[in-house]
């Protein structure tokens, strides 16, 4: 049996320090705290290594989010006001700055990626950030953590063509929002179809707006629908698709929400689908981008079904060819 | 619900003696495939369509010498020559359901709005109803979903739902009762939050049975049987 790839997993001890109020917030540090655990149980724990990200610089922050949000989502931290814009979005007073750590994961991994492409890189953090817009906090998304490393990576390394590739059960709107005029990213999203699901955005029929007309391609699925259905539109949509666009680089949103255990989607995947989609998705960034490639955790809030198949994805990811 | 907040103007028109290739040019350049004719006091005569102009083109398959003549009537042709006078019309006070009763039954692209005056104020084309519905529904609106439940003959029903959304502070902007009589009655409600699972959950507690979405299957006799 061949030996599994390095693995990077990069995090942040203080991710766990993001308060969502407790209770019934889905969106805990237990998540982290599952993934973490899961993490001493991947195969060849020799060739796991573990790191800190530094926090992203404003600077990088703001190729997506505008000044005056930023400045509203530290005041509203600092405040204690117990939410940003609607109930869901809870957060603390150490909240601000945990965003700026996690966006910093996507960055310190792209850096990374750069120097060995061979790895397999995952950055395990929180908050999530698919939701999150220029000036909107949604979804319990604060900065938008993989929309702004695209942007690192165009801008720091030249990779100016990068696929972004998210399968969260949910639409990541804010990463549509930030790209869909550029023809440089292509923003590739499996999802719960918007008409039953959250945010309500994904429709099959947005391809991208102007110039970015053809770089956005967004796959519902109807409730009740798993693994048979998305292996059939990763072969069929998505790895064509990447066939053409040829990307330089590859950014995963890993959200594992989808699993049929897991009630915040009616989606029913199983713990293997994150295997196959590990496995394809490394062998898509050694076909077409020297293997350059991070992902980057979204959502999952069923515990136990997260932690399985955070580890089957990582398996994946690591054993590809 | 009126039409005038979704209609388009002020309106692009021309005279009943604009010739044809100018209003061709000026659809064009206004993207617009309805063009609305009128008098010197804005009365409206009639309408011209980009398809109407398209019948008056010359026909391909004529011979040379018949091509240049029918070219020259076409250069020459005044738009009250082709346009259609008998024209489906919207007064301000009209409502998006009469505009949709018109297009259902006219079979028409576009519906010009008169004042009390017959002037043309505005046109509503088709998909500007289209634009107006997509937006009473909320469809797209960033962070909503739609869930249905079903209306099993409790009491109060739209009460207890909305109780239930205020309680958890969870913003809703569509509320939709329908009644079939031979369907059962379904309630609609466009809400806004990440946290659905939990208001299926409260939902089920205060006895509500939600409805799981299926598309009609193709393979299954009840397709072609009205369930
Ligand atoms: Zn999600």
């Amino acid at each position: 049996m061949p030996l599994s790839k390095t693995f990077v997993y990069i995090s942040h001890p203080r991710y766990l320090e993001h308060d969502t109020g407790g209770g019934e917030h889905p969106e805990s540090p237990e998540r982290l705290e599952e993934i973490n655990r899961r993490l001493q149980t991947l195969a060849d724990p020799g060739r796991i290594v573990t790191q800190k990200p530094a926090p992203a610089a404003r600077s990088w922050i703001m190729r997506i989010h505008s000044e005056d949000y930023l400045l509203r989502f530290e005041e509203t931290a600092l405040a204690g006001l117990g939410y940003f814009g609607h109930p869901d979005n809870q957060l603390g007073y150490d909240t601000y700055e945990i965003a700026l750590l996690a966006a910093g994961a996507g960055l310190s991994g792209i850096d990374l990626a750069e120097q060995e492409p061979a790895a397999a890189i995952f950055c395990g953090v929180r908050p999530p950030g698919h939701h999150a817009e220029k000036a909107m906090a949604l979804g319990f998304c604060f900065l938008n953590n993989i929309a702004i490393a695209a942007r690192y990576w165009q801008e720091k390394y030249g990779r100016r063509r990068l696929a972004i590739i998210d399968f969260d059960a949910h639409h990541g709107n804010g990463i549509q929002a930030a790209f869909e005029e550029s023809p440089e990213v292509f923003y590739l999203s499996i999802h719960e179809h918007p008409t039953f699901s959250f945010p309500g955005t994904g429709y099959a029929e947005e391809h991208g707006v102007g110039s970015g007309l053809g770089t956005t391609m967004n796959i519902p699925l109807l409730p009740g629908a798993g693994d048979r259905e998305v292996a059939r539109a990763f072969t069929r949509r998505v790895e064509p698709a990447l066939a053409d666009f040829r990307p330089e680089a590859l950014i995963i949103g890993a959200g594992f929400d989808g699993h049929r255990l897991d009630d915040m989607s009616g989606l029913a995947y199983s713990s293997a689908l994150y295997r196959f989609l590990g496995q394809r998705i490394a062998a898509l960034a050694e076909r077409h981008c020297e293997g350059r490639l991070i992902t980057i955790l979204e959502g999952g809030y069923h515990l136990p079904s997260l932690g399985e198949s955070f580890s089957e994805y990582c398996s994946g990811l690591r054993q590809s060819s | 619900m009126f039409v005038s907040n979704f209609m388009s103007y002020p309106v692009r028109t021309v005279g009943p003696d604009t010739l044809v290739p100018e209003a061709r040019k000026i659809m064009s350049a206004a993207s617009c495939r309805h063009l609305p004719v009128v008098d010197e006091s804005k009365l409206l005569l009639g309408i011209i369509t980009d398809r109407d102009i398209r019948s008056a083109l010359p026909s391909k398959v004529v011979d040379q010498g018949e091509m240049t003549e029918c070219l020259h009537r076409f250069e020459t042709l005044p738009v009250k020559r082709i346009m259609t006078e008998t024209v489906t019309c919207l007064t301000v006070e009209a409502t998006l359901d009469d505009a949709l009763i018109l297009f259902e039954e006219h079979k028409v692209g576009a519906l010009p709005v008169l004042d009390a005056d017959n002037r043309i104020v505005g046109i509503l084309a088709l998909n500007d109803l289209l634009k107006a519905y997509k937006k009473l529904f909320g469809l797209g609106v960033r962070g909503s979903s739609l869930i249905v439940v079903k209306d099993n003959g409790k009491p109060h029903p739209l009460t207890r739902l909305t109780e239930i959304l205020e309680a958890r502070e969870v913003p809703f902007t569509r509320l939709i009762r329908t009644g079939d009589n031979d369907r059962d009655t379904l309630i609609y409600i466009r809400i806004h939050t990440h946290k659905l699972h939990a208001i299926y959950h409260a939902l089920a507690e205060a006895g509500f049975e939600t409805v799981a979405p299926h598309p009609i299957s193709l393979e299954s006799p009840g397709f072609l049987r009205r369930e």
